[in-house]
């Protein structure tokens, strides 16, 4: 089991010892499993997924859509910091759908490039979130 | 006669004070429980940000990357945070007081200062100082900055210092200690080589891998840690002009209430002055024509 803390803007997300952890990073996608290496890295725009148990299926996995950030691993312990975490059942897809909507229609209409690389950054992360919205994760009973 | 009703007239306008200020600190108080959450929910950010800055600041990489390295100090640089509208008791000058400390000190070491205001108050005050550059204002930042507000202010910072335009920056703004206790408070940003304070801290990450290589984590991620300090010193910056403001429109409030409080007592009196001499006058003239 490792250790894994999900740091955010508006606080601690998650902080839990869980089984595996699959982080998106520059290079792709990483798994981390206990006794990783130590590691620092960097986090790209995408979607998290944690495995509490190693017996758990896909679909039992808690599914976090983040922006970009930090990825340390040290001590058995991964910390990823990032601007913005949302676990799947804090996004409302319908809502994220619509943002997403809003978003393509500021690329549209962008004047410059500051605002056209604002509303590309939009567009991404509702892509993200409308992604992890599909994705809440099942309840065991 | 006269003297009562500027009396009254006095009273009149202290209450009509005592509304407005009374007014503003509600909103203070409103305002100030959002800003404490808010700064209370970035700090566990902030602080894990400070300590890998800290830790990468040991490894010998660092040397070579343009944000961290150290150089003579010609010029250096303050980002100077206040606030936009004045009446928050000391939250302005104690800023400002600091930063005309530090110029003053830097001027006669021959260091030249430029300075990034936040705020009006800030712009206001550094733009009739003539020996120091003011490069930029940022007066539009609410009470609720994001990460596209800090993004331009940390662009312009880091890349007069890969120009080596200036060799430090200084990040000047109030710590949030407490509803009471709120402090002026400087930051090293630039170079982004943070010693470390106590031992925890100090714990080295040469054996870490770096993915892809140490390079582009180290441009990946100083940056964003950067803004991270620059963020968290906002959101506290913002909670503390908030809770001073309250606290100096309830001091306002409060003397406005003893205001009344003497101005009525001193109506009453010139009332009952009033009356008793116009008594004594009536029933001089009574006893006058019975005589």
């Amino acid at each position: 089991m490792i250790r894994f803390q999900l740091v955010s803007l508006s606080g601690m997300k998650f902080d839990e010892e869980v089984y595996e952890v699959i982080l998106p990073t520059l290079d792709g996608k990483i798994g981390v499993l206990d006794h990783h290496m130590p590691l620092v890295s960097v986090a790209s725009r995408g979607m998290i997924a944690v495995r509490h148990k190693s017996s758990d299926p896909d679909d039992f996995r808690d599914y976090f859509a983040v922006s970009g950030g930090v990825i340390e691993v040290a001590d058995n312990t991964l910390t990823v910091l990032v601007d913005e975490a949302d676990h799947a059942d804090e996004v409302d897809a319908a809502e994220a759908q619509k943002a997403y909507d809003r978003a393509q229609n500021m690329i549209k209409e962008a004047k410059d490039q500051v605002s056209l690389e604002h509303a590309q950054t939009l567009v991404d992360r509702q892509a993200v979130r409308i992604q992890v919205a599909g994705l809440k994760r099942r309840r065991r009973s | 006669m006269a003297n009562t009703i500027t009396l009254k007239r006095r009273i009149g306008s202290v209450k009509n004070i005592r509304q407005i200020t009374k007014a503003m600190e509600l909103v203070s108080a409103s305002k100030m429980r959002r800003a404490q959450e808010h700064a209370a929910d970035g700090r566990i950010y902030r602080e894990y940000a400070h300590s890998l800055l800290t830790r990468l600041s040991g490894i010998t990489e660092v040397e070579e990357h343009p944000l961290y390295v150290k150089r003579a100090i010609k010029t250096r640089m303050y980002i100077v945070m206040t606030s936009n509208s004045g009446l928050a008791g000391a939250y302005n000058s104690n800023i400002l007081r600091m930063l005309t400390r530090l110029i003053i000190a830097d001027e006669k070491a021959g260091i030249k200062s430029q300075i990034i205001a936040i705020g009006k108050k800030g712009a206001q005050f550094t733009r009739n100082i003539k020996s120091v550059d003011l490069i930029a204002a940022y007066t539009e930042v609410g009470d609720h900055p994001d990460a596209n507000d800090i993004r331009p202010i940390l662009n312009t910072a880091a890349e007069l210092y890969r120009d080596k335009t200036v060799d430090d920056v200084q990040l000047l703004y109030t710590q949030f200690k407490s509803n009471l206790v709120q402090e002026a408070t400087q930051l090293s940003l630039l170079p982004a080589r943070f010693d470390a304070t106590d031992e925890s801290e100090s714990e080295p990450l040469s054996n870490s891998t770096f993915e892809p290589s140490v390079e582009a984590v180290l441009d990946g991620i100083t940056e964003r840690l950067l803004e991270v300090q620059v963020y968290q010193a906002m959101l506290e910056s913002v909670a503390s002009e908030h809770s001073m403001r309250m606290l100096a429109m309830k001091n306002a409030t409060d003397n406005a209430s003893d205001l009344i409080e003497d101005l009525t007592l001193e109506f009453n009196t010139a009332r009952q002055a009033a009356i008793t001499q116009e008594l004594a006058e009536i029933t001089g003239g009574a006893e006058a024509i019975q005589q």
